[in-house]
């Protein structure tokens, strides 16, 4: 085998190539070479199913039957669907509610843990080792602290006089007990809030404080304007992430009768988009209806998406641009 | 880089690659002799002649008997049978649409036999029954009839469930009731429950007579006791409306709405584990509940509360009809064969195997379930415990029944749990809710039946 073969080879599939140098050229492809593995994976497990689910989408698919086409039928059946319905009222729910208090939570979080005190990096710890427990063992912890009678929680309340919440049963409570659950998580965006503090320059912080601006008016004029950006990247990353909510949910509602009451429990209360979507595609099989939800849910994340960044050119702030 | 390396280098990389996806792929497919490679061969540690079969079974708190049992037919046919046990639900759908199946698959109860059969993702077994390996008529009526899917069997039953009333007979001398008699209606069930109910001076609830949908939720039961399903007989049409299931919901009702809602469920929700002594019933919380034949068995009640002084009897009947006395809804392990399975005859071979009364009576008396073998019943080991001899004449009584399979069964357990738990903990009126899924589901029915 000589040289030649494998420029051929090159050419062929990169005819634009031609004018690069022969040293260029080996270095592209074993460029290629060094990320074949990333490039396999992602056709094999994501270019592939994506591609497959939007074609299913549009067809009645059991698994194991040839998908039948059958175009927007399913789509217009989800429109009709009280419990698609219902399941994104519930992701909206958290979406709404949820990501901005968790933002609100680790952005005061990130400014506690800020503060130069002794045992600073102890505190860090503390508030980030939560984010380490495995999702199903922290929501099993939760369950028991959430219990309406032995329960932590409603313990402490009890001190104070009040009669807590039916937390996990009751349909008005269960989604605030998640939410509250998810607060107890946010290690990751105070990290990432922590990083974007220490950014803030310390010659604005000394203008300001020379001019005479008090500890809020440096928070609103300084600090909250220079980390906007992390605001920004923590609220994208936390929409996404709750609008495929799923783990806590699922575990939940298996652990509040003995045997499971099923999936959404207690009434529907938790049942969210890809509780929803999994129960169509995993316990009744019906794989393209489940594909139609699964590419809704990928649409409605792409718009909030766009939306969040237009509208961030209004509120966030960079440093020289 | 010479060319030579350069092509080494891209073989390396791409045989790289391949073992990479090669491990990603499902583990351990059975090396039949075709495929095998001489690699494969050599390298195995069994013999290469050796074939393998696969047992998923979706329950198993014991996998290591399981497995000891599975060997039993290893050793005497020369295989290796691997036993995986518990498998979760999600593995079994992917386990079933790929190419490498489980030979055989053992799954909690029939509940997606028809879905699956629908599909065609299982086997059906007639032609195989035809060779007379198994003897259907040993086979007890009400746990067979639930492998019938449209004139078919999908599957066999191996061990079976079903339900009666446990009663603690502790908080019934505490509350002026005679231990030794249980109710004998579901009227009377209900009169008792109120006697064993126990409320403290902040109006906390203690103490709970009955809870309907506690532990294992029996609407079934409760909808066959009322005289009915909510299929009928043959499947075709549901009957969410009739009035068995209308009056089943509203009998279990008053266990919520005559008391407060809100602290029956707060009292509940305090309870621990199924599998634990704080177990509502075990630790003296419910007076009575309805759960199957396992209870009294070393797992359970032996195991987490030993000392608890308790009853069992068939659950009652409705007053106005003592004619359906020890009616009871038998359900329980089934084993079926994936469609998938290459060599089916060989999986046939072991079903027929499980199926034979001796391995059955071996396996139901380690779990405490029950045969489905009528000459495995008849083995003194099931007759050593009184209480488990309740739900060995519950199967066998002519009111047993089995529930009807559907294509649509997971849909309709669902819709039916849904409502059962509004009507339970809102105190909604049935009828409206379940004319609304009847409205819905009928026409799923009758597209999945057409097709």
């Amino acid at each position: 085998m000589t040289v030649r073969t494998g420029e051929a080879i090159a050419a062929r599939a990169w005819p634009h190539s031609r004018g690069w140098s022969r040293r260029t050229r080996r270095q592209f492809i074993t460029g290629l070479l060094f990320i074949s593995l990333w490039i396999i994976g992602f056709f094999a497990f994501t270019l592939y199913p994506m591609v497959a689910s939007l074609y299913y989408s549009f067809t009645e698919y059991h698994i194991k039957r040839a998908p039948e086409w059958i175009g927007l039928i399913n789509y217009v059946n989800l429109f009709r669907d009280p419990l698609f319905w219902k399941s994104l009222s519930n992701t909206a729910y958290m979406v709404v509610i949820g990501v901005p208090l968790s933002l609100l939570v680790s952005f005061v979080c990130a400014l506690l843990l800020n503060i130069k005190i002794r045992g600073q990096s102890i505190y860090r710890v503390i508030y980030y080792l939560p984010s380490i427990v495995p999702t199903v063992a922290s929501t099993l912890l939760w369950l028991w602290i959430l219990n309406p009678n032995s329960g932590l929680l409603n313990m402490l309340l009890g001190e104070i006089g009040i009669r807590g919440p039916n937390w996990t049963r009751d349909p008005a409570w269960s989604k605030p007990a998640l939410i509250l659950l998810g607060l107890w998580g946010v290690g990751n965006t105070i990290v990432i809030y922590l990083s974007g503090l220490q950014d803030v320059p310390v010659s604005l912080m000394e203008a300001a404080e020379l001019d005479g601006a008090n500890w809020w008016q440096r928070l609103w004029a300084v600090t909250i304007p220079m980390v906007s950006p992390i605001t920004l990247f923590n609220l994208i990353i936390g929409v996404i992430a709750t609008f495929q909510y799923f783990a806590q949910a699922y575990v939940l509602s298996a652990g509040v009768s003995p045997v499971g009451s099923g999936l959404g429990a207690p009434l529907n209360s938790t049942l969210f988009y890809s509780v929803y979507l999994y129960q169509q595609g995993f316990v009744y099989l019906k794989m393209g209806y489940a594909s139609a939800q699964a590419w809704i849910l990928f649409i409605i994340i792409m718009i909030c998406t766009l939306l969040l960044l237009r509208s961030s050119e209004r509120w966030t702030y960079y440093e020289g641009g | 880089m010479s060319g030579k390396k350069h092509w080494l280098f891209v073989l390396t990389a791409v045989g790289l690659v391949l073992a990479l996806l090669a491990s990603c792929a499902p583990a351990a497919p059975a090396p039949s002799k075709e495929k095998a490679s001489p690699a494969e061969q050599t390298a195995a540690a069994v013999p290469a002649e050796q074939p393998v079969l696969r047992v998923w079974i979706t329950w198993g708190d014991n996998p290591a008997q399981l497995q000891s049992l599975f060997d039993k037919y290893g050793t005497a046919n020369n295989v290796k049978v691997e036993v995986n046990s518990p498998v979760d639900n999600d593995k079994v759908i992917a386990g079933l649409s790929g190419s490498e199946p489980p030979d055989i698959l053992v799954t909690g109860g029939p509940d997606s036999v028809g879905t699956w059969g629908r599909e065609g993702l299982i086997t059906p077994l007639d032609d195989f029954l035809a060779g007379g390996e198994v003897d259907l008529n040993d086979i007890f009526e009400a746990p067979l009839s639930q492998c019938r899917y449209r004139g078919k069997y999908y599957c066999l039953p191996w061990g079976t469930d079903t339900y009666a009333l446990f009663w603690n007979k502790d908080l019934f001398e505490e509350a002026g009731l005679d231990p030794e008699r249980p109710p004998q209606t579901m009227e009377e069930l209900a009169e008792y429950a109120r006697k064993l109910t126990k409320v403290d001076e902040n109006g906390n609830i203690t103490q709970i007579g009955f809870i309907p949908d506690f532990s294992w939720s029996h609407l079934g039961l409760y909808v066959a006791m009322m005289g009915g399903y909510w299929y009928s007989d043959d499947g075709t049409k549901i009957l969410f409306t009739s009035e068995p299931v209308v009056n089943a919901l509203k009998w279990e009702q008053q266990f919520y709405c005559d008391y407060n809602v809100e602290e029956v469920l707060r009292f509940t929700s305090a309870f621990g584990g199924y599998m634990s002594p704080d177990n509502g019933f075990y630790a003296g919380k419910v007076a009575m509940m309805v759960d199957g034949e396992w209870q009294p068995g070393v797992n359970f009640i032996q195991k987490f509360k030993p000392e608890l002084y308790y009853g069992v009897a068939p659950f009652p009947p409705p007053q106005a009809h003592p004619e359906r006395k020890n009616t009871n809804l038998v359900s329980g392990t089934v084993a079926m064969i994936p469609s998938g399975v290459k060599d089916k005859a060989a999986a046939w071979k072991l079903m027929a195997w499980m199926m034979s009364p001796e391995i059955v009576a071996e396996q139901m008396v380690a779990n405490f379930n029950l045969p489905s073998s009528k000459k495995a019943a008849e083995d003194p080991r099931f007759h050593q415990n009184e209480k488990f001899e309740v739900f060995l004449k519950l199967m066998s009584d002519p009111n047993a029944k089995a529930p009807i399979l559907t294509p649509i069964n997971a849909e309709v357990d669902t819709e039916l749990g849904q409502i059962e738990e509004k009507v339970l903990h809102t105190c909604a009126d049935p009828l409206p809710l379940l004319e609304e899924a009847q409205a819905k589901l009928q026409p799923m029915l009758d597209k999945a039946l057409s097709e």
